[in-house]
């Protein structure tokens, strides 16, 4: 621990160092390289792989579930930083920039799923005991090919997960290094990488509890700092920034002064809009969004929150039942900390934004640009880059052990190797984690959406495959192998539908009934009919099959239920 | 473990809908009610919004509609061609418009300023606007004071500009709307009104302009619209208390009854 209090007072040494230096003027929001902003995402990269490094995984019950050490308000930190990602601290900003109204849909489909989460999930898996997704899976349904399949689901979310996060990984590093979005994916994917393979999940989780600090700090600090400069009510600027929200719709003319003052973005134009009601109206038509894509988008959001293998497995790694419990509500106040605080980025980045001088702005970055354009000191804004990256990363770190778990102690151990050792195995979690690394960089190359949409991509699968297994296993003995298969199935075919029709229409071909499918299934949010279906189809093939096995029925009843 | 010679019997059937003991009933019924409560909270107040929602126009779409036919027909008033100029400015200023229909707008707002200036002056102020689209153009490229250089350029050209349009818009230097309009310019011929690229207008306007608002969007709550505030920041607070709630009222009924989990 020396060596970590040198390495922290060598950084924070290091930090004042840049302070003192910070000159650096703004002329453009993009293209150059930013020494101060790429200092402190190296000084925060280097703190990361040194926190793996102290509390590096030396099993596999380490690896995988952190020993179950982890206390309620470290798990709710941990839950928080590997569930606030990419999408959580730009994406969605992104979302409420360009869709209005709509944005909030995400806001509130990432939080309400908690609720879900926490009275239909968590305390139970937890008493269920089991290390991952598959393993509770492939034991409730008894079922070999059903922990298969639920594994390479796993694998596969996780994969749709983190293309959203390299993709803002990438934005970020290309803001910071000026570098192209190739080499800054591959840079950033290189580095979460590096530090995943030396640390596993109780460096992961370590590392999650340091990366939440950094991301609330970085992420809250600016807003206030906006608050007070536009003349917002700065003391809590996650209200204060109600009164910019109205300002927006009904327009604010040039040029603005208070007090005497002209308050003006970074560029010197005046913080001044006209009337945009369509920034805070519900499904406003010319955000080309509709009630039912809200209503769809929340929902497949939430009940996508309540099967994410990733998120379900923190509930493995903390001591008790109860800690389970306190772990969602912990979790959820950390992660509405930064939640109640992403619409203020987009309504001050909208009210700075507005002249035409500042030209199109990535919705993905507006985050940081909003804190470039209110003329926030570049050591802060630098700062609120790397902990956008950071949020990337811990994400995507708790994603690639999700995914290698699956592979590894779900696939390899339990059905090609049982005999295998333990040294075996972490040989083979690593080398699958690389593999969906390098994967993952690969689809990321090819910017397929905004990264907020990309994420929900995952949600729904989670939604069709795995909630609809875990609701029923959990809260219905009836529920049986050839239910579960069946529902699988259903969600499968629902997924496969949406992912064609969105990878054709992408491509620029069409399939019968594309706009229609397009529309009413979409890739972002298909899961609102899905997740139906597969609970149906799990429902009544299970009524109509052999019933479950006595043994899970006692279980489930006794250990469970009792 | 083999589970094929296992006989299924009732004794411990288990569902969420039918609990097998007292604590189950109660567990269920906090469950349920913590759901209902979610629900309605979510998607019920979605529900009503979108129920007592109606389609309300902007000011300026008024504005548009009432000078939009004379200036088809050629028959504008002075006044009403600046009330034309500051409906359409304002759409264009709405960072939410589409490139295409951008385009429209922009030529729209082009075609009006140029029509109503005298021949004379016309091709000096399509040059001045071709001049700065080029800077423009080149800013992409520049770094620090070559790029701080070429702002004050196009800032000294659009001063010109505004010179030239001041007296037909009314829009004075430093307002918002000449900012807009001058940046909205384009160094195109200008065309009829009536020419056929406008056609869309009407509709164009009426989709940027016309936004589903009730009496829960128009009342305000501690700055917000309060459907806003609902929505971004009361729900997620709901969300937490709920959560404390049910672990609460767990965990009080598991001591009640003696449970250690």
């Amino acid at each position: 621990m020396t060596i970590m209090k040198r390495t922290y007072l060598i950084l924070f040494l290091l930090f004042i160092a840049i302070n003192s230096l910070n000159a650096e003027s703004l002329t453009q929001l993009e293209g150059s390289f930013k020494t101060i902003p790429a200092i402190i995402l190296i000084a925060v990269l280097i703190t990361f792989v040194l926190v793996g490094v102290f509390f590096r995984a030396k099993d596999p019950a380490d690896y995988y579930a952190a020993g179950r050490k982890i206390s309620r308000v470290g798990s709710g930190m941990a839950i928080a930083s590997n569930w606030m990602s990419a999408a959580s601290v730009l994406g969605m900003a992104g979302m409420m920039y360009g869709f209005g109204y709509n944005g909030l849909a995400y806001v509130v489909g990432w939080t309400g799923g908690y609720v879900l989460l926490l009275i239909l999930m968590a305390a139970q898996i937890r008493k269920y005991g089991k290390y991952t997704a598959p393993d509770f899976i492939g034991d409730r349904y008894y079922s070999r090919d059903l922990r298969i399949a639920s594994a390479i689901f796993t694998i596969l979310i996780s994969f749709a997960y983190c293309v959203g996060q390299f993709g803002g990984i990438g934005l970020m590093f290309k803001w910071i290094l000026g570098f192209n979005y190739a080499w800054a994916v591959i840079i950033g994917s290189s580095v979460v990488l590096l530090y995943t393979l030396i640390s596993g999940m109780i460096g992961v989780t370590k590392n999650m509890q340091v990366q939440y600090v950094i991301i609330v700090i970085s992420f809250v600090v600016p807003v206030f700092i906006m608050a007070f400069k536009f003349d917002y009510f700065w003391l809590l600027p996650q209200i204060g920034y109600g009164a910019a929200v109205t300002d927006i719709v009904q327009g604010i003319p040039a040029p603005n002064i208070s007090d005497g003052i002209a308050l003006v973005n970074a560029y010197g134009h005046d913080l001044a809009i006209v009337p945009s009601p369509e920034f805070a109206m519900p499904w406003d038509p010319s955000t080309k969004t509709t009630f039912f894509q809200w209503i769809a988008i929340c929902f497949s959001l939430m009940v996508g929150t309540a099967g994410l293998p990733h998120v379900i497995q923190r509930f493995y790694v903390v001591p008790k039942v109860t800690d389970a419990r306190w772990s969602v509500v912990w979790g959820l106040f950390f992660i509405c900390i930064v939640y109640w605080t992403a619409p203020a980025y987009s309504a001050f980045g909208k009210l700075l934004s507005s002249n035409p001088d500042v030209g199109f702005l990535a919705k993905d970055a507006i985050v940081v640009y909003t804190a470039q354009l209110g003329g926030i000191n570049t050591l802060i804004v630098g700062l609120l880059a790397a902990g956008a990256i950071s949020a990337a990363f811990s994400t995507v770190s708790g994603l690639l052990v999700a995914g290698a778990s699956a592979f590894s102690h779900d696939l390899y151990v339990r059905v090609i190797n049982p005999d295998s050792t333990p040294k075996k195995q972490l040989k083979i979690a690593r080398i699958g984690t690389v593999i969906m690394a390098v994967m993952v960089t690969v689809v990321a190359l090819l910017r397929l959406g905004l990264i907020a949409q990309l994420v929900s991509v995952a949600f729904s699968m989670a939604a069709c495959t795995i909630f609809p297994l875990f609701l029923l296993g959990i809260w219905w003995s009836g529920s049986n192998k050839a239910g579960a298969k069946a529902g699988l199935i259903t969600g499968t075919v629902v997924t496969i539908i949406a992912l064609t029709y969105f990878i054709v229409g992408l491509s620029g071909g069409s399939l019968p009934g594309q706009e229609f499918v397009s529309y009413w299934l979409n890739v972002w949010y298909f899961a609102w009919i899905g997740a139906p279906l597969a609970v149906l189809a799990n429902i009544v093939v299970s009524l109509i099959t052999k019933p479950t096995p006595l043994e899970i029925k006692k279980f489930l009843a006794e250990e469970v239920h009792n | 473990m083999n589970y094929k010679n296992m006989e299924p019997t009732d004794q411990y059937n288990f569902n969420i809908f039918k609990p097998r003991n007292l604590h189950g009933k109660k567990n269920r019924n906090v469950i349920f009610t913590m759901l209902v409560i979610w629900a309605v909270a979510v998607f019920g107040f979605q529900f009503l919004l979108r129920g007592i929602e109606k389609p309300t126009p902007e000011k300026s779409l008024m504005m548009f509609e009432s000078t939009w036919p004379q200036a088809v027909n050629g028959t504008i008033s002075s006044d009403d061609l600046q009330t034309l100029l500051f409906s359409l400015v304002h759409v264009s200023g709405k960072n939410t418009v589409q490139a295409e229909e951008q385009i429209v707008i922009s030529e729209a707002i082009t075609s009006v300023i140029l029509g109503a200036m005298p021949d004379s002056i016309r091709p000096d102020v399509l040059e001045l606007i071709a001049s700065k689209e080029e800077l423009k153009s080149n800013l992409a490229d520049m770094q620090d004071q070559e790029y701080l250089g070429l702002k004050e350029e196009i800032s000294g050209i659009e001063n010109s500009l505004l010179f030239y349009t001041e007296p037909i818009s009314g829009f004075s230097k430093g307002s918002l709307e000449s900012t807009l309009l001058i940046n909205s310019m384009k160094s195109v011929d200008p065309k009829s009104l009536s020419d056929p690229t406008f056609d869309n207008l009407p509709d164009i306007m009426k989709l940027y302009l016309i936004h589903n608002q009730s009496v829960l969007t128009d009342t305000k709550f501690l700055g917000f619209p309060f459907h806003y505030f609902y929505t971004a920041v009361f729900l997620l607070i709901m969300f937490i208390v709920l959560c404390i709630v049910y672990n609460i009222l767990i965990e009080w009924r598991l001591k009640k009854q003696g449970v250690i989990e």
